[in-house]
């Protein structure tokens, strides 16, 4: 332990003296501006690009970039403690709406005007701390989908899961088909006598109980919610809620189509990357954020993307992202809002032609032309247009961790060990749930404050 | 005092100056520190805010959060399983290796070994042991014909899996022990055997007494290093399955730096810094009546 705190202090010293370089760096009189981010190696390139790029565009500026690729909470925090914060970048969504309680990020409804860039992004995109207090905005607009093999599909025999919401699956028919795609090493079905469900060779299907962007979609289509419109009862002791976690819960003990805890497990709670369970054929159909196409090209997987089975209405959990903001310490306010609009901006940054951001410009999920600057190539398969434009468009309720207020402590503290007794299997969903409800309400403090521009 | 001779004078001179650099880092990383969190611990403070003082209230909510409870019984359940065990395996271990058989230098480095390998790669490799499917503890289990268990990711068997894991670095322990036991003095053993002693007696009457010391040091070692248990928490489990593995520190981290309740997860370090001096003391006064010094008089 000590030497890890010794080796993390080691990197706080490197990042401070990375950003006094930053400072110091001012040789030109250019603006010197920090630029603060965290994302695979991948990520990494792609927006130290964008730094590039934005450099080339406003030529009297100069862009540090921070990637920070590990413990970003407990690094941005010590940088805000020592008031040494950088200027735009990547803020953990729950820290930032404390953050902008604290005053520490810029309030960008005033550029609004200015800048109509900033006015243009999805309603559900924009982050407020208070009635036109908005502190940032969600990096990128994120989704659920079901991702499938199509090999294992093939062979099940069975056709593909429906790429439009209009022909999306009833619970039952994932079921159904979950059946048909999971099979033991003797290759039995789990209806069929004999079955072992021990030595699994392929799940049918997988959707996780503990992270909550995963089952957002399916409670809502229900007709239930995390919380009333008020935010301050907890509804997850509902009959449309209950119904929800028992039948994820039957999907691994019932049904025994789908991976209990631990089974898929290669590193901890990590689990392989959704493209390696598919082309692994380790499982036959994932439910996993759009993000996963950029690992599903890169590994060359042969994936299809299908939108998610549906309750009364066939939803999809949207906003799943962490979010963005401008520090209100920043010198250089105009340069740095410009920044920020820059860095979110589909023909600057080619994350989104790669696979891994969505847009949250509205224009990219309406207007035809600007669909296909994003969408037509050659990592976005033909169904990309039904199974995730169309459907985020029409289809997508915001995650409401982002939502709710002090989510974070409620998840730790209630929601998630709840989660895992379900994911056990040792006692019913409704049991759990309505154990743990009463203890969520007393917690609850309201919705976070949303606002039309 | 009568006046310093000019070479002590000058010895205590060096001497000093030789120890500012280790008197400056004691001051500025752990003394400096300490104050501040006590500080911090009487205020209500997250990173970003201004601290409010609040009095003892942070240290009076511990009383009524029930996650302080679940962590604290968590690390005392790690502790009393980690802690036995590993002394145990450690002292039975060093007995084999202080025995004279061929390749001794080859066996003392394997048993070592494992404590050389990183704490994260340790327990990323542990991880692979438990999992459930494909796990290696699994599959000798299977081809044993015996049960299976889903370790880690099973309410009841999470912390007593992670005991086990623990016992894997006794090396250090270990190599206390081999040097306690090679300074048990020969002449005692001989005694034993003169009076037709076998390896029982030679253990219960020699071995034991004389190695108490060496056990009350590694006991005490070990208490205070289990119930700082972090890392398995940390990577492995997340404080789950249920709040199962929420140990003490892991807890205070998630305040600390997820929550960036700055002031209460000082006031949980301020309170395991008193359970842990309390819990030592109370080994030491215990101590009187089983350990046995050689020299005692000396002492």
């Amino acid at each position: 332990m000590k030497r890890r705190d010794l080796l993390k202090m080691g990197g706080l010293a490197a990042l401070g003296a990375t950003a006094a370089c930053g400072g110091g760096a001012d040789t030109a009189g250019k603006v010197p501006l920090q630029f603060m981010y965290w994302g695979s190696t991948f990520e990494q390139k792609a927006i130290a690009k964008m730094l590039q790029a934005f450099e080339r565009k406003r030529a009297g500026v100069r862009v540090t970039p921070l990637f920070t690729p590990d413990e970003y909470d407990v690094k941005l925090n010590t940088l805000v403690a020592g008031n040494r914060m950088p200027d735009v970048g990547y803020v953990p969504m729950a820290m930032s709406f404390r953050l902008a309680e604290q005053g520490k990020l810029l309030n960008l409804f005033p550029y609004l005007k200015k800048y109509p860039q900033l006015a243009g992004y999805l309603p559900d995109a924009y982050l407020w701390s208070g009635q036109d207090r908005l502190h940032g905005v969600a990096t990128a607009n994120e989704i659920e989908l079901l991702w499938y093999s199509r090999p294992a599909v093939a062979e099940a025999g069975i056709a593909p899961p429906p790429a439009d919401a209009a022909s999306a699956w009833t619970w039952d028919q994932l079921v159904q088909n979950a059946y048909k795609l999971t099979v033991d090493q003797s290759g039995r079905h789990p209806d069929q006598p004999g079955f072992d469900p021990k030595r699994i060779r392929r799940f049918g299907v997988s959707c996780s109980l503990t992270y909550a962007p995963a089952w957002y979609g399916f409670l809502r289509g229900n007709g239930g919610d995390f919380a009333d419109e008020a935010g301050r009862r907890c509804l997850l002791d509902t009959p449309e809620a209950i119904e929800v976690f028992q039948n994820l819960q039957d999907l691994v003990y019932e049904h025994r189509v789908a991976p209990g805890p631990g089974q898929l497990a290669a590193t901890g709670d990590e689990v392989p990357g959704t493209s390696i369970l598919l082309k692994t054929r380790r499982v036959a159909m994932v439910v996993d954020g759009h993000w996963s196409l950029l690992d599903m090209n890169e590994s060359k997987a042969d994936y299809g993307i299908g939108v998610l089975p549906k309750y009364a209405e066939p939803y999809t959990t949207t906003q799943v992202a962490g979010a963005s903001a401008v520090f209100a310490g920043t010198k250089h306010v105009e340069e740095a809002v410009e920044l920020f609009a820059f860095h979110i901006d589909p023909r600057y940054v080619d994350l989104y032609a790669k696979g891994l951001w969505m847009p949250q410009e509205r224009k990219y999920y309406e207007d035809q032309a600007a669909i296909d600057s994003w969408t037509r190539n050659d990592s976005h398969p033909p169904e990309f247009r039904t199974a995730v434009v169309d459907y985020a468009r029409e289809h997508g309720v915001p995650a409401f961790g982002n939502r709710v207020k002090d989510m974070t402590t409620i998840s730790s503290d209630l929601l998630t060990p709840a989660l895992q007794e379900i994911e056990s299997g040792k006692r019913p969903a409704a049991e759990v749930l309505r154990e743990v409800t009463p203890k969520i309400t007393s917690r609850l403090r309201g919705w976070q404050h949303t606002q039309g521009l | 005092m009568p006046p310093l001779s000019g070479q002590r004078r000058m010895e205590r001179r060096w001497g000093l100056l030789m120890a500012v650099p280790a008197i400056i880092g004691f001051a500025v990383f752990t003394a400096g520190p300490m104050i501040a969190s006590f500080l911090f611990s009487l205020t209500d403070w997250q990173i970003g805010g201004t601290p409010s003082f609040v009095g003892l209230d942070n240290y009076t909510a511990l009383a009524g959060d029930g996650l302080f409870w679940k962590s604290l019984t968590a690390t005392t359940y790690y502790t009393l399983g980690a802690v036995p065990l590993g002394l145990i395996i450690a002292f039975g271990v060093a007995m084999l290796l202080d025995q004279k058989v061929r390749g001794l230098p080859v066996w003392r480095t394997i048993f070592y070994l494992p404590t050389l390998v990183p704490a994260i790669a340790n327990v990323v490799l542990w991880i692979w042991i438990f999992n459930p499917d494909f796990g290696l503890l699994n599959s000798v289990l299977r081809q044993a014909g015996l049960p299976a268990g889903q370790w880690i990711y099973d309410e009841s068997s999470a912390v007593p899996s992670l005991i086990v894991m623990s016992t894997w670095g006794f090396g250090n322990t270990m190599v206390i022990f081999l040097a306690g036991l090679q300074g048990v003095p020969r002449h005692l053993y001989e005694a034993v055997s003169i009076d037709g002693g076998g390896p029982l007696r030679r253990f219960w009457h020699v071995t034991l007494p004389m190695m108490t010391p060496t056990i009350f040091y590694n006991l005490v070692v070990g208490v205070v290093g289990t119930f700082q248990v972090f890392n398995q928490a940390y990577v492995m489990t997340e404080g789950g399955p249920n709040q199962a593995t929420l140990f003490y520190v892991y807890y205070l981290f998630r305040k600390a730096f997820i929550e960036s309740e700055m002031g209460y997860a000082s006031a949980l370090a301020w309170v395991l810094f008193m359970i842990i001096m309390v819990l030592t003391f109370m080994m030491f006064r215990n101590a009187r009546r089983w350990v046995y010094y050689e020299m005692a008089g000396a002492r």
